[in-house]
């Protein structure tokens, strides 16, 4: 049994290119393109590139609670990037978090996720890191972190204390048992180069993810700390607040468009489908799509599923605004979302019934409300659609008012806010988009 | 001037102007595998900037600042009623709106997205048919376009699928199907999305138009009933009918326009570049006038630049498309005294008026519901439809209500019923009845060609550029008055069905000239006209200029005469079919394409 | 991009304030117009648009404000218009020919009003009665006043037109304050939704007006 499963493993590792002549030059250019996929799997750019920036040359900000991280160049320029790295270092950076300088990375580097990586995939990232990417002669400079927190040498402790040890975290994975090899290759991804748990797995007071992967318990997956402001939610089976309602059909839609009829992406996550699983293969992005439906659902859910209540939808529909937030709802958000709440999926997502909408923890819900978002462009679905914020329509009490009322609604049934909810989250407000960010059409 | 130009590298394929017209023949020729440029001379434009919710809903700058039309402090044209007169710029927004910027007019239009009736092709010909040669007005400039519906619908299918039109057919493949205009011709397919629901105006006018015996349909809109995934995979939003459309974006992704139905997909095409801010100068010409070889514009920064190319196409709207071709010498230029030339030849407008129905005061039409291009319309008027013979002219015009929504500034111009003053206590009542319990008919006819009504250069006055700005020399004439008289008469038999509580019948009067401060339309035609016949064309029948191969003209300064409907609808049909022959022969084998 | 300045302008003001709502109702300060000037536009407004049973008037709406406001934007500089010379007269129906931007045409067309007020009546137009303002007014508009070389009915046109844009324009403009004139006119402003109305034909809207900012009425 075990000789089956690490020969499906070994097919799973090989899924990305298939078939590889071993031809020299010929193999040296696959290895680049392969490497340019792990990257893409991996979603680097998502992290080092900023927005309409030169890929990977780094500069975005990570706000965190303890202040304010910049993603380095990880060109291969020698001086500000990483062009004087070997291979191993490139390696130890990736999967243990030390720098080149043996100095410990912050855990805003996924590098727990990626110390499951096959020995393949590093090397054919660092194949196209060195060879296939453009060199950028920009060095990042970090002052954002306050102290004592810029001082690296406590992280160091934090690495030996929660970074996984590679060899042991991929002999384990070879041990585990998977119903299918869909599903073997969906947990590698997730798990390893797609470090979803990242964004979407709760951190502790000493910012190490709870759960690494989904044999860590219920808490994998089960929804984020903050990244930038916005709030990741659970990936495992609740009804509610989850994928419990999300077919795998959903889910592969969502990771190749950012739009399906139960909702769409805005957050990291525009920039997670938008760098990286996009470009996935449709079988990646099946196998991540099977992977997370075997994710049962965290223990402390809800009581009971979601069902719509037409209650919210009548007294609307009859001009009847007495609700608290009614009013306001249709005079700013019902032309797009509509007095249903089922708005038009794929162009204008639908709020009744919505994960995000319902998430016990509602400030992802208000920053949306306040500084709008798109929902991108990709190759499948070339149209953007842009969400304005109500920052300066809406005071705090406004958007308060609106958004219980959407929690409240269509069976949403989750606990309303305050406007100094509203408050505390229009204080963390990054400046409007310039223009060159906004979509052409 | 050419000379100290910057000149670049050569492309495939210049396009003047990003607009309708101009982004569909970027698409066709980036799929035929050409490099294109697009060279606008306004901003580039976004849904996301321009049509902002709820900021962009905002009645005095869309419709009274025109924000997103020309800038007419730079470009504009010279107007005049006759020969006799000096024409005079046309220095204000009023009688049409040409747009600007990337998307064109076609960012801010309404959405009623028609085609051309069969009759209306060929109406010399039908005429004559029907009624002799002499039935035509003397000094009427009757000419066929050289092309057939049937040669057409394929493109106007084309056309419809890409803007997401929603319509009811009547006939499919000879088929009764539906209850759509029972005066059209068979189509290929239904239309992509089903017909917009009625407002209650245009409700109340079907059923009044049905018991005064006329054959009312829905009007084809591009504005989208539903989502939509149009054939370039650009997503559409549904129409809430907010009211906005004409001079807005927009903010629904409900109304197609090219930012929305093309531009998606056209600008991540490798082989498409769009530079905004350039306003080209004129066409060059080789040695011997008879082959383009790119253009000369003016960027952003004000810098003269020459972009070669192999082929030229013109789409910059239909009057600067005949600016362009006298300023860069491209044909011969129109003569009236001589009758000869053709460029600027046959210009035509639209003969619009607008009427108005008071109902009973119990009665809320509601007038800010609405939707650009939906509404109810009869064509029992229209093109060919009727017999003209005792009526003694040509052309017709459907009738429709088409409650676009009227917004709050709009009902305080319109104010009351005549007699009503303009302003004071007695013009706020009126107003207000107006508003909360009138609807508007509209006769949306003909203008036929006219020997002395064309198009040339301003002698005196110029543009931004130093360049001489296009001279109009239109007015009503005597034939398009009848015409217009004759069909609101009908209009009367409507309003009476509905039950009118009083009726305002606007017609045009004779004697009284075309008044370029009074809105009517901005579709305008004609100047450089497809045809077959060298001397009275500009453009053979795939719009090639005659004179110079490498030189496409698209746009609705291809129309003979005049149509009664709206021409967005045959300039994107006749985009797609000029491409779909430039793809098909003159790529392959460059040089006038004949039959 | 007048328009959007605007809304920051206000989004500023709003956000700093913490509350979208009405600007306090302390007499507004004019920009552009001298005392006088403003004076009879004050009076001309209360005129075109007067208070009585039907709704507000124009003062009430605040619209002499937005007219001063308008001044300072590019559409009263004539930046929009076509202004370069020759400049010809002609027949009216070929449009205006003048070489005036709105501030201009403004400052001409008051200061003939005024002229004409005290050559008719000794006083400016302000201190006139409400009948002989409407004489004056309707005099204006039919072009019998001469103001140099600018009609009357040129003047009257742009002033009348100016008013009822102030009275019925979103109140991010300065005007329709309280959003009285939509009120009036049962006209529901910025929403742009009606899917859930289109076909309750007849029936009365019952939601009443939003601003661009949010403010209801």
């Amino acid at each position: 049994m075990k000789r089956n499963i690490a020969r499906c493993l070994l097919a799973v590792a090989g899924l990305v290119a298939p078939i590889l002549p071993a031809s020299g030059a010929r193999a040296q250019d696959d290895v680049v393109a392969r490497g340019e996929y792990v990257a893409i799997a991996s979603d680097c750019g998502a992290c080092h590139t900023v927005p309409g920036g030169a890929p990977f040359a780094g500069g975005l900000a990570f706000h965190l609670p303890t202040g304010t991280l910049y993603a380095p160049n990880i060109t291969p320029d020698p001086k500000a990037g990483i062009g004087q790295y070997s291979e191993a270092e490139f390696a130890r950076a990736l999967q243990k978090g030390i720098r080149r300088d043996g100095s410990s990375l912050y855990p805003a580097m996924p590098y727990p996720s990626y110390a499951r990586m096959t020995d393949e995939d590093m090397h054919a990232l660092y194949v196209y890191f060195m060879r296939g990417v453009k060199p950028v002669a920009t060095p990042i400079v970090q002052d954002g972190m306050t102290w004592p927190l810029s001082m690296r040498w406590p992280l160091t402790i934090w690495r030996w204390l929660f970074a996984p040890d590679p060899q042991a975290v991929r002999q384990a994975m070879a041990a585990r048992q998977f119903p299918d090899p869909l599903v073997a290759r969906g947990s590698y991804l997730v798990e390893g180069p797609g470090h979803c748990g990242a964004c979407h797995t709760p951190r502790a007071i000493t910012m190490q993810e709870k759960a690494l992967t989904a044999q860590d318990g219920p808490l994998y997956l089960s929804g984020g700390d903050a990244v930038d402001g916005w709030r990741p939610v659970s990936l495992r089976g609740e009804d509610r607040t989850g994928l419990g309602r999300w077919s795998e059909q959903d889910i592969t839609r969502f990771l190749a468009t950012g739009r399906m009829p139960l909702g769409a992406a805005f957050g990291g996550m525009t920039d997670a489908i938008g760098h990286g699983t996009q470009h996935m293969s449709d079988e990646d992005r099946l196998a991540i799509a099977r992977y997370l439906k075997t994710l049962s659902p965290t223990a402390h859910t809800v009581a009971g599923g979601w069902t719509y209540d037409p209650a919210a939808s009548q007294a609307l529909h009859a001009g009847d605004v007495s609700a608290r937030g009614a009013r306001l709802y249709v005079d700013s958000c019902a032309a797009c979302h509509r007095t249903d709440g089922h708005g038009y999926p794929t162009t204008f997502p639908p709020l009744a019934g919505n994960p995000v909408v319902m998430d016990p923890v509602p400030d992802s819900l208000i920053r949306i409300v306040l500084e709008g978002n798109t929902l991108r462009a990709t190759r499948q679905a070339p149209s953007a659609f842009v969400m304005p914020g109500f920052a300066a329509r809406m005071d705090d009490g406004a958007v308060a008012d609106t958004v219980t009322f959407i929690r409240a609604a269509w069976g949403n049934g989750a606990p309303g806010v305050t406007a100094a909810d509203v408050g505390r989250v229009r204080r963390t407000l990054s400046p409007a988009h310039p223009p060159a960010s906004l979509p052409m059409n | 001037m050419s000379t100290d130009a910057r000149r670049l590298d050569p492309v495939d394929v210049v396009i003047v102007g990003g607009g309708w017209a101009g982004c569909i023949m970027a698409k066709e020729m980036t799929e035929a595998g050409r490099s294109v440029v697009v060279l606008e001379r306004g901003s580039d434009r976004s849904t996301a900037s321009d049509g902002a919710y709820p900021a962009s809903i905002d009645e005095l700058e869309g419709n009274f600042r025109y924000k997103l039309f020309q800038d007419l402090s730079k470009h504009t044209v010279t107007i005049r009623n006759n020969s006799r007169q000096v024409a005079l710029p046309y220095r204000r927004m009023a009688a049409f709106l040409p747009g600007e910027g990337v998307g064109g007019a076609g960012l801010h239009w309404s959405g009623v997205h028609f085609r051309i009736p069969p009759d209306d092709l060929r109406l010399r010909t039908r005429v004559i048919e029907k009624y002799g040669a002499k039935f035509i007005p003397e000094g009427m400039n009757l000419q066929d376009y050289g092309v057939t519906y049937e040669e057409l619908e394929p493109f106007f299918d084309r056309a419809e699928k890409v803007f997401g039109t929603s319509g009811e057919a009547y006939k499919v493949n000879g088929q009764v199907v539906g209850k759509g205009n029972v005066f059209s011709p068979s189509r290929s397919d239904h239309f992509p999305l089903p017909a917009l629901k009625d407002v209650y105006t245009a409700h109340l006018f079907r059923k009044a138009a049905t018991e005064a015996g006329f054959h009312p349909y829905s009007l084809p809109a591009a504005n989208a009933s539903r989502q939509y995934v149009n054939p370039y995979g650009a997503q559409m939003g549904p129409c809430n009918f907010c009211g906005y459309c004409s001079g807005y974006a927009c903010y629904m992704y409900s109304k197609a326009s090219p930012n929305v139905n093309i531009l998606p997909v056209l600008r991540r095409h490798p082989l498409f570049e769009l530079r905004a801010g350039c306003n080209v100068l004129k066409v060059e010409l080789d040695s011997d006038g008879r082959r383009a070889t790119g253009v000369t514009y003016a960027d952003a920064e004000g810098n003269t630049v020459t972009q070669p190319a192999e082929l030229v196409i013109l789409s910059a709207f239909q009057f600067h498309n005949v600016r362009l071709m006298l300023l860069s010498g491209i044909g011969k230029p129109y003569d009236p005294a001589r009758n000869e030339g053709v460029v600027g030849r046959n210009f035509v407008y639209q003969n619009v008026t607008t009427s108005t129905v008071w109902l009973d005061p119990k009665v809320e039409t509601n007038q800010y519901v609405g939707t650009g291009g939906g509404g109810v319309a009869f064509d029992d008027f229209n093109s060919e439809n009727f017999d003209h013979g005792p009526l003694g002219f040509v052309g017709g015009s459907p009738v429709w209500v088409n409650q676009a929504g009227v917004k709050a500034i709009a009902a305080a111009y319109s104010g009351g019923p005549p007699g009503t003053p303009r302003w004071g206590s007695a013009w706020k009542a009126g107003m207000i009845d107006t508003y909360r319990h009138s609807l508007r008919i509209d006769a949306h006819g003909t203008n036929m060609a006219y020997r002395d009504v064309y198009l040339d250069l301003d002698p005196t006055w110029k543009d931004a550029h130093g360049q001489p700005l296009l001279r109009m020399t239109f007015d009503w004439k005597d034939n398009d008055i009848r015409m217009n008289r004759y069909v609101v008469d009908k209009i009367g038999n409507v309003a009476k069905a509905m039950g009118a509580r009083r009726v305002h019948l606007t017609s045009r009067e004779f004697g009284k000239p075309f008044d370029t401060r009074q809105y009517q339309t901005t579709h305008l035609g004609g100047g450089a006209v497809m045809g077959t016949d060298p001397g009275t064309s500009a453009l053979n029948r795939y719009l090639q200029s005659w004179d110079v191969h490498n030189v496409f003209v698209i746009g609705a300064n291809a129309f003979p005469q005049g149509t009664g409907y709206n021409p967005t609808g045959m300039v994107a049909a006749l985009a797609y079919w000029a491409a779909h022959h430039i793809r098909t022969t003159y790529l392959a084998r460059p040089g006038p394409l004949a039959g | 991009m007048q328009g959007l300045a605007g809304a920051a302008a206000c989004g500023t003001v709003l956000a700093s304030s913490g509350r979208a709502g009405p600007v306090a109702a302390s007499p507004y300060r004019p920009q552009f117009f001298d005392a006088a000037e403003w004076a009879f536009l004050v009076a001309a407004c209360d005129r075109l648009i007067p208070a009585d049973a039907s709704g507000p008037g124009a003062v009430a709406l605040d619209v002499p404000r937005f007219i001063d406001r308008q001044m300072d934007t590019p559409y009263a500089h004539g930046a929009q218009w076509y202004m370069n010379g020759p400049f010809m007269a002609g027949p009216d129906n070929l449009g205006y020919q003048l070489p005036y931007a709105p501030r201009e045409l403004y400052r001409h067309g008051i200061a003939g009003m005024n002229a004409h007020a005290a050559t008719r009546h000794g006083r400016p137009f302000a201190a006139l009665s409400a009948a002989l303002q409407d004489d004056l007014l309707r005099a204006a508009e039919r072009g019998s006043l001469v103001f140099g070389d600018v009609p009357s009915a040129t003047f009257f046109e742009q002033l009348l037109a100016n008013v009822m844009e102030g009275a019925f324009s979103d109140p991010i403009h300065g005007g329709n304050t309280g959003m009285g004139g939509w009120a009036m006119l049962g006209f529901p402003g910025a929403r742009a939704d009606f899917m859930d109305w289109v076909d309750q034909y007849g029936v009365h809207y019952p939601l009443g007006s939003v601003s661009i900012s949010g403010e209801r009425a």
